[in-house]
């Protein structure tokens, strides 16, 4: 499973940005089964999608169009549903593994 | 059906038979008591104009519900560009009307109810998000007039809702019958809500659990047995019943949007018109998203007042010899860069707003509410530097009654003149237009519609993310850790 990230370009971000786009990434680095790509790879099983502000500047329909699956962090929520910040993170490698092993 | 015309509208409230007092009487018919008509001449411009070719394209829209063309005041909006669109949409109706057309109350709460039904059902497994669709569905179709009925008069504001010594100073459920429930209390200053076919009400604060029975959001008919409307004073009101026109200022369309006291004397509401019953959880994201779609139209529709108020300051300065003096132009260019900015406001906070769980638009709470805490200032300042450039007579000026005087009203003509050419008449007609605009209720409006100033800076507190703010600050005075990037 290949991951990759992409993020909005963090202009006024109300969450943490970086520091929970590095504890994914490190997080997915030493999960077996999934493989931390660049964004710019032609085969993209996920692509988590960081947005700093529930605007959501990163999600569009030209970076989804690169992966079979999104997963988009924008502000306090995880795909619009509402996650503290603190819970982001677990949040996202939960739904990343989730793809995965869809049987859990 | 979809889309009415003022006059249909008119007809509709001939129809209704709604409990309504000013001063001391009871009114028989709305529609065509003077203290009321320039309020609904402004409401049915709202109508008329979306069957104007010229304004099309902003006050028309597709529903998302039926595919039906609609009028845009009914929209559920689903982008930025709708999120826009309002805002040229409330400024080009505020040129027309140079008062409040009240249509985008009711609008605004269509869009928080939307949104906020869907999130309790998630959350709760209710089914309140249907049940409003179908509202919405008939409201789109009839393309019905309502009022937004936030505001509860609040007693001690010290206390919360289930403090109070009175409970009704909050509207609150009093009895769950099998088919209905029965609300008690009021709201106050309620725009529109003496020529609306009925209300939206909606909780006006964040709730506690104590405070359940104050969770409600429902929809009750203006006539609705139990309900009473007590209509507010304006400034200068009683030149609406004196005959006078000229006096009046804006005679078509009047000063602010005409607000009332609501009395809700236990008033039953069937469960299809209840959206939200002891949901304490969701009240204050219902007030949130309410108040931030609210406070966002306040750099669309004010600034259209401006540019009325605007052209009438530059008008009057021509008339009066005062145009070209360098002080006056550079005051009326103060008065456009105020007002411009808060167009640039609204524009932005539209351009940032975002998708909500339902799938609707809502504009960015922070910048929305930057928008609103502006316009209690800008409105205030442009209205200065108008009655700046007006001089004392916006005071001391004379009646129309006197200027119609066989044997006065030629000294009110020979010494009202400005320069040789323009007869004294226009001068008191802007002058009027400018005392109307600024004088009185309408720049209260301005302060505390859609929420007074505090209310605004509560939310700019709640939504500043002051930890980061203080984390770039450290990083550039190399206090604590030293990260690359924050």
């Amino acid at each position: 499973m290949k991951v990759a990230f992409t993020y909005c370009g963090s202009c006024n971000p109300e969450i943490e940005l970086s520091d929970i786009g590095h504890e994914i990434e490190k997080a997915l680095q030493e999960a077996p089964d999934i493989e931390v790509v660049s964004r710019r790879s032609k085969a993209i099983d996920i692509m988590v999608i960081l947005c700093g502000c529930p605007r959501a500047c990163g999600d569009k329909k030209r970076v989804r169009k690169r992966a079979s699956h999104c997963i988009v962090v924008a502000g306090e929520t995880v795909d619009l549903v509402p996650v503290a910040e603190k819970e982001l993170a677990t949040q996202v490698i939960q739904k990343v593994k989730s793809f995965s092993s869809p049987e859990s | 059906m979809g889309m009415i015309r003022g006059d249909d509208y008119r007809e509709s409230l001939r129809r209704v038979k709604p409990e309504i007092y000013y001063m001391g009487e009871k009114v028989d018919s709305v529609a065509d008591h003077p203290a009321f008509i320039p309020h609904i001449n402004a409401v049915a411009l709202t109508y008329d104009m979306a069957w104007a070719p010229e304004f099309e394209e902003l006050l028309t829209t597709k529903s998302h519900l039926t595919g039906e063309k609609i009028n845009f005041f009914t929209h559920i909006h689903h982008s930025t560009d709708d999120l826009v669109r309002k805002v040229k949409a409330l400024r080009a109706m505020g040129q027309q009307t140079g008062s409040c057309f009240a249509r985008c109350v009711s609008h605004d709460a269509l869009n928080a109810i939307y949104s906020v039904t869907y999130d309790m059902d998630q959350k709760n497994g209710t089914e309140y998000h249907k049940r409003f669709v179908n509202f919405l569905k008939e409201v789109q179709k009839e393309d019905r007039f309502m009022s937004g009925a936030m505001t509860d008069p609040k007693g001690d504001r010290s206390l919360s809702p289930s403090q109070q010594a009175d409970p009704d100073q909050y509207v609150h459920v009093v009895d769950r019958q099998k088919d209905g429930i029965v609300i008690r209390g009021a709201k106050a200053h309620i725009t529109g809500a003496v020529n609306a076919i009925g209300h939206i009400v909606m909780p006006t604060s964040s709730l506690k659990e104590a405070d359940a029975d104050y969770a409600v959001c429902c929809y009750v008919p203006v006539d609705a047995p139990g309900l009473v409307h007590i209509f507010g004073r304006q400034t200068n009101d009683d030149r609406k019943c004196s005959g006078c026109l000229m006096d009046q200022g804006n005679p078509e369309y009047g000063i602010v949007g005409g607000e009332a006291l609501i009395v809700f004397d236990d008033v039953f509401v069937p469960w299809e018109q209840v959206f939200m019953c002891g949901e304490y959880d969701f009240a204050f994201e219902l007030v949130e998203r309410f108040a931030t779609a609210h406070r966002q139209n306040y750099g669309g529709c004010k600034v259209g007042l401006a540019d009325v108020l605007t052209g009438a300051t530059f008008a009057l300065a021509e008339v009066q010899g005062t145009a070209n003096a360098s002080h006056v132009r550079d005051k009326l260019v103060e008065m456009v860069h105020l007002a411009e900015s808060l167009y640039c406001c609204s524009i932005a906070c539209s351009c940032q707003g975002y998708a909500l769980p339902a799938g609707n638009f809502m504009a960015d709470p922070l910048l929305a509410n930057v928008t609103k805490l502006n316009v209690t200032r800008y409105v205030y300042e442009i209205a200065r530097v108008a009655q700046d450039i007006v001089g004392g007579l916006l005071a001391t000026m004379p009646s129309e009654l006197d200027w119609g005087n066989s044997k006065i009203g030629k000294y009110v003509d020979k010494y009202l003149k400005g320069v040789s050419d323009v007869p004294a008449e226009e001068r008191m007609r802007l002058i009027r237009l400018i005392e109307g605009m600024t004088c009185g209720t309408a720049l209260v409006e301005s302060m505390h519609g859609a929420g007074s100033p505090q209310a605004q800076r509560i939310m700019i507190m709640r939504r500043s993310n002051w930890a980061r703010k203080k984390r770039l600050a450290q990083k550039l005075a190399r206090i604590g850790e030293q990260p690359k990037l924050v």
